[in-house]
């Protein structure tokens, strides 16, 4: 490295790798493209807690359905697998995940192995720079055809958009202890346009409980 | 519950509708005792701010008693009287660790529309559009807060309602802009609009240390209210009045040290621009209409500040950037940090130093709100401030 800027007081060391694949050797990479029926979501929060906190919210898959939108049940089948159970209006849709790597307050990657969902992910924790919080970032692959995924955006939504709020609601539960709504808040009837309207913002998708 | 609700643009009526429920454990419901309608809400009711739906209760300026809290609210109890702030916020991410609090990142359920609008969401508000959270909001006999152990501010004192109700949003929003002044004590401050906000403004301007405020607006009594609290007043609509070369005249050819746009995007004008903007508008080529922007651009000071606590929503033309970059100037801006605000203005407001009531000229019913959305937009009646009272007979 040049030796041109010697004043800097507050920088700290570029990583040469960060797992979730942001910075490489220096340099920022994009997110996967979506490719051959396999669709790529990368996401990230600054998160105001712990790594080994949030590593272990994380971890307990069987709290899911409280953070994660439409997951209706989570059961532990061994040391590293779980079945799920997701609910999406009517169909309901059944997998089983296996963990491939699972490094305590740093990493967890997963994949599902066998059911009616074809996915594997990976999220990270890390300390942001200037010691502000950890950086939770998520990196998750689905195949599924685009017609579908065009399908479930004008119905509520699509599987990227879910990554994205989920961990939305794992950043809001962490700090605060709940999940903002407001389903179940009164309003006057709205009309049928209204309501096609309510659907397209993802306001019919179930917020989450934000309890076990 | 008795509310009133947007069911179209230039449509509100007052319904009946289902009372409000605890949905979190920190939410609180309150008993309305006093709420207002604001210039914020002229912007809803003339459609410039989108993602509201019909249905939808309006209201975000509210005050009243605890009925209900969630189980994780430990700061207040049934019977307390508080002040709801505007902006909902956390507490605990790190913008309202900041203290940016209109910028807090876990209250705004619907935050990805507008992370597609604006890049990155801020908090959510009370009654102000889906995209704004999608808040059911105070102007009906129920409210629901949600964070309350965090927003409400408990008046412990028998002060009126009437005294403090605009600690909810104007008072707030007046000081902060001109805190975001970044006021020197001797400074020459000029405050575009002579509504609330820009009356607090101005109020809020003598506070902290300025020498000469001079406030422009059309309105005769708007302008003798602004006069009342010390301001010299330049009315835009004079036909000789040339707001730029007042402004010239009245800082010895400087310019003012800071500006307030105190008016937001339904700026009126009567100049062939404004005609030009109202076109664009209509042709969905430009969402809002900046005249008074450009001319606050323009006239301020080299290296001066600009403050702008009236509401932007969309997109700007002609905006003179270059007048900007070229004389060094200050912009800031925003949703005000309500929390930051709330206690000290209290305090004031305690202490006898101000009695924000001054504003108000209409004390209404919610069944009389309808109309008075109509009045209020055209500035009819002499109307500065509607206060409602949601317990209020329609009969009396
Ligand atoms: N930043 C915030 O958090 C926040 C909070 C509350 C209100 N606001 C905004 O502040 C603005 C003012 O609110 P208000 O309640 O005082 O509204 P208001 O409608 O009562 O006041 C606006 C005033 O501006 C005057 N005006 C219009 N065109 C003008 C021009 N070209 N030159 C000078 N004056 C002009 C009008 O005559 C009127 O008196 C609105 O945009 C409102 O949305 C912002
Ligand atoms: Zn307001
Ligand atoms: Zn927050």
């Amino acid at each position: 490295m040049s030796s041109a800027l010697k004043e800097k007081p507050y920088a700290e060391e570029v990583p040469t790798t960060s797992p979730a694949s942001v910075i490489l050797n220096g340099r920022y990479l994009p997110p996967p493209e979506d490719k051959d029926g396999r669709l790529w979501v990368r996401t990230s929060a600054l998160i105001q807690a712990s790594t080994n906190d949030l590593y272990a919210m994380w971890r307990n898959v069987e709290a899911a359905p409280g953070w994660q939108e439409q997951i209706k049940h989570v059961a532990v089948t061994g040391e590293r697998t779980s079945h799920w159970v997701m609910q999406s209006g009517e169909k309901t849709i059944e997998w089983d995940s296996e963990i491939l790597a699972d490094e305590p307050g740093r990493r967890i990657a997963w994949r599902s192995i066998g059911g009616d969902s074809d996915n594997a992910g990976e999220v990270i924790f890390e300390q942001a720079p200037g010691s502000r919080g950890t950086v939770v970032t998520v990196l998750q692959a689905f195949r599924i055809d685009k017609l579908t995924s065009a399908w479930e955006t004008f119905t509520g939504r699509n599987p990227k958009q879910a990554v994205i709020e989920n961990l939305r609601h794992f950043k809001a539960l962490a700090e605060t202890g709940e999940i903002p709504r407001t389903q179940g808040q009164p309003h006057e009837d709205r009309g049928l346009i209204g309501k096609m309207k309510i659907s397209t913002y993802g306001e019919k998708v179930p917020t989450p409980s934000g309890s076990n | 519950m008795k509310a009133v609700c947007w069911m179209g643009k230039s449509k509100v009526e007052t319904l009946t509708v289902a009372d409000p429920k605890l949905l979190n454990p920190h939410d609180a419901i309150i008993k309305v005792t006093r709420t207002a309608i604001c210039g914020s809400d002229l912007h809803l009711y003339d459609g410039f701010i989108p993602t509201m739906e019909s249905g939808d209760i309006l209201g975000h300026e509210f005050m009243g008693v605890v009925e209900e809290v969630g189980k994780e609210v430990t700061n207040l109890r049934r019977g307390d009287r508080v002040v709801v702030p505007f902006t909902i916020a956390c507490g605990n991410c790190l913008f309202c660790k900041k203290k940016i609090w209109a910028a807090c990142d876990n209250s705004n359920p619907n935050a990805h529309l507008m992370e597609a609008a604006y890049g990155y969401s801020g908090s959510g508000l009370f009654g102000y559009s889906h995209m704004m959270g999608g808040y059911a909001g105070g102007q009906a006999q129920y409210a629901r807060v949600p964070f309350a152990n965090v927003g409400p501010l408990k008046i412990e004192s028998d002060l009126p309602d009437e005294k403090v109700l605009f600690l909810s949003d104007i008072f707030p929003t007046g000081y902060m802009a001109a805190e975001n002044a970044q006021i020197q004590s001797g400074d020459t401050v000029a405050v575009w609009g002579c509504g609330p906000v820009g009356q607090f403004a101005i109020a809020s301007a003598f506070m902290l240390g300025a020498a000469r405020v001079i406030a422009i607006d059309r309105i005769p009594e708007r302008l003798e209210m602004a006069r009342s609290l010390g301001a010299i007043t330049v009315d835009y609509s004079e036909e000789d009045v040339s707001v730029l070369t007042a402004l010239k005249d009245l800082t010895g050819g400087i310019g003012p040290d800071a500006c307030i746009d105190a008016v937001g995007l339904e700026a009126h004008s009567a100049q062939l621009q404004g005609t030009y903007d109202k076109v664009k508008v209509a042709l969905m080529m430009e969402t809002d209409r900046p005249s008074v922007l450009r001319q606050a651009i323009q006239a301020v000071r080299k290296g001066g500040t600009l403050s702008v606590p009236g509401v932007y929503g969309g997109l700007l033309d002609k905006v003179p950037f270059g007048a900007a970059f070229g004389k060094g100037i200050t912009m800031k801006m925003g949703q005000t940090n309500m929390h930051n605000y709330m206690k000290p203005l209290l305090e004031r407001i305690e202490k006898g130093q101000i009695d924000p009531s001054y504003i108000i000229s209409h004390r209404i019913t919610l069944e009389q709100a309808p109309e008075m959305y109509k009045v209020w937009r055209d500035k009819k009646e002499n109307v500065t401030k509607i206060v409602i009272d949601p317990w209020a007979n329609a009969a009396a």
